[in-house]
């Protein structure tokens, strides 16, 4: 498999969102945790109003929508 | 895990597909598309098709990203990897693509410095730590990724970082819907709609589905009971003569998609008039390039690149797969000369293509209806 991410999806394709929540805030960017503890900084320009602990659907580390 | 073990729950499944059974026209044979390649992966994982009746048939659209790209991208993309001092970053699935000449792996083994990233911010971290080099990010999917992109070149230029450009190969979901649509090759009955190219354009780009075709849409989740939902209203809509878009991804998709992720895109791309699908040809306005305001980070305007056009290899049938013509099982070189381990189509490189879901899954019958492998 080619993938790059560990669960063998293919990360180009937009349809492979990761919902994470956010641990840390600093401006635009957001410290972001997965499920499976994957932590990483995070876009969270395009949606309004993010919070810390705030559950949100990040793809290629821009935070697209929250849930 | 909250949203995810509910929608694995094979008695759920079961409830569904029996409801399906309940919609269904006895004799009346259904194709329903799925747009998206994550759609393809979750229904060959889970043995989403396994639940549904003999007389409805999934088809695969052509909503893998780096199954259509065409072989000349991949030159033009090697081209540039090879320039001195380049560090060429792209996501990992684009790196065993086939160019006419090879891969950027082998570009990567013979020299090029071919460096897989996982979000453009990190092509751009690179960028930062490495001033005197020059770091392309080749760019490519759908409006779902185009955002991330654009929000990175508008970091690049509000740093004023000089060594960053783009080579941009994202396409848009609309423009191959109304080709497939359009084309006589394929009759289909309905489609279930990608889910998260929705967050970002919403659902009324879906509007002229119904409107123009009669066709129903339901945009859909990617766990097996969203994909069962999803094709449970598509056939309770042509059961009751109804035809819209509905919206079975309401816990992540506004109907309105998301207005800041448009107006980046609004600010950085603009429509290129045409661009080559891998088995689609050219569409008119189906991808996008850097606007003039960002051409100075526009790779295909710093580096030269051939720019030529590439014939398919003739044994490769990606085209009538991406088309829903065939399925990957029909392909001549399918499981044989073309495998996940040496691709020769792009349908077999990404874990969403449908030749590779087929593939690493094992669910594909021959036309007597028996396991060929």
């Amino acid at each position: 498999m080619s993938a790059c991410d560990p669960h063998g999806h293919c990360i180009t394709c937009g349809d492979v969102g990761v919902e994470m929540r956010v641990v840390r805030l600093d401006d635009d960017l957001a410290v972001c945790e997965a499920a499976d503890g994957d932590v990483r900084t995070v876009e969270v320009a395009l949606v309004d109003g993010v919070c810390e602990g705030d559950r949100l659907l990040v793809h290629a580390d821009v935070a697209l929508v929250r849930l | 895990m909250r949203f995810v073990d509910e929608f694995r729950d094979g008695a759920l499944g079961r409830k569904v597909a029996a409801q399906i059974l309940g919609v269904v026209e006895p004799g009346r044979h259904y194709k329903v598309m799925e747009v998206c390649g994550g759609h393809t992966h979750s229904i060959y994982r889970y043995g989403v098709d396994d639940l549904l009746p003999e007389n409805v048939e999934l088809v695969h659209g052509p909503g893998c990203p780096v199954c259509v790209i065409p072989m000349g991208r991949v030159d033009d993309g090697i081209a540039i990897a090879r320039e001195p001092g380049v560090i060429f970053t792209c996501f990992g699935d684009m790196l065993r693509v086939p160019g006419s000449a090879g891969t950027l792996l082998d570009a990567k083994a013979q020299g090029a410095d071919v460096r897989m990233v996982y979000s453009p911010l990190d092509a751009l971290r690179i960028a930062r730590a490495e001033p005197d080099r020059e770091v392309v990010f080749f760019a490519i999917g759908f409006e779902t990724t185009a955002p991330s992109t654009a929000l990175t070149l508008m970091r690049a230029r509000a740093e004023g970082l000089r060594n960053f450009s783009c080579m941009c190969n994202h396409v848009t979901i609309v423009p191959p819907l109304r080709a497939l649509l359009d084309s006589p090759d394929l009759r289909l009955d309905g489609f279930i709609g990608p889910g998260h190219v929705s967050t970002v354009v919403g659902a009324r780009p879906f509007e002229f589905i119904p409107a123009d075709y009669g066709r129903p849409v339901v945009i859909a989740g990617f766990e097996p009971l969203d994909i069962l939902q999803a094709i449970h209203m598509i056939l309770a809509q042509l059961a009751a003569d109804r035809c819209e878009v509905e919206n079975q991804y309401t816990r992540v998709v506004p109907y309105d998609g998301n207005p800041a992720a448009l107006r980046a895109m609004a600010e950085v791309f603009e429509l290129r008039p045409h661009f080559e699908w891998r088995g689609l040809g050219f569409i008119s306005q189906s991808a996008l390039r850097l606007a003039d305001a960002y051409a100075d980070l526009d790779a295909e305007r710093r580096f030269a690149v051939p720019g030529v056009r590439v014939a398919d290899p003739k044994a490769c049938q990606c085209g009538e797969v991406l088309k829903g013509v065939i399925k990957p099982w029909e392909c001549k070189v399918f499981g044989t000369a073309c495998t996940p381990e040496h691709a020769i189509g792009t349908c077999m490189v990404s874990p969403e293509g449908a030749c590779a879901a087929y593939y690493n899954y094992g669910r594909f019958v021959t036309s007597s209806g028996g396991p060929s492998l």
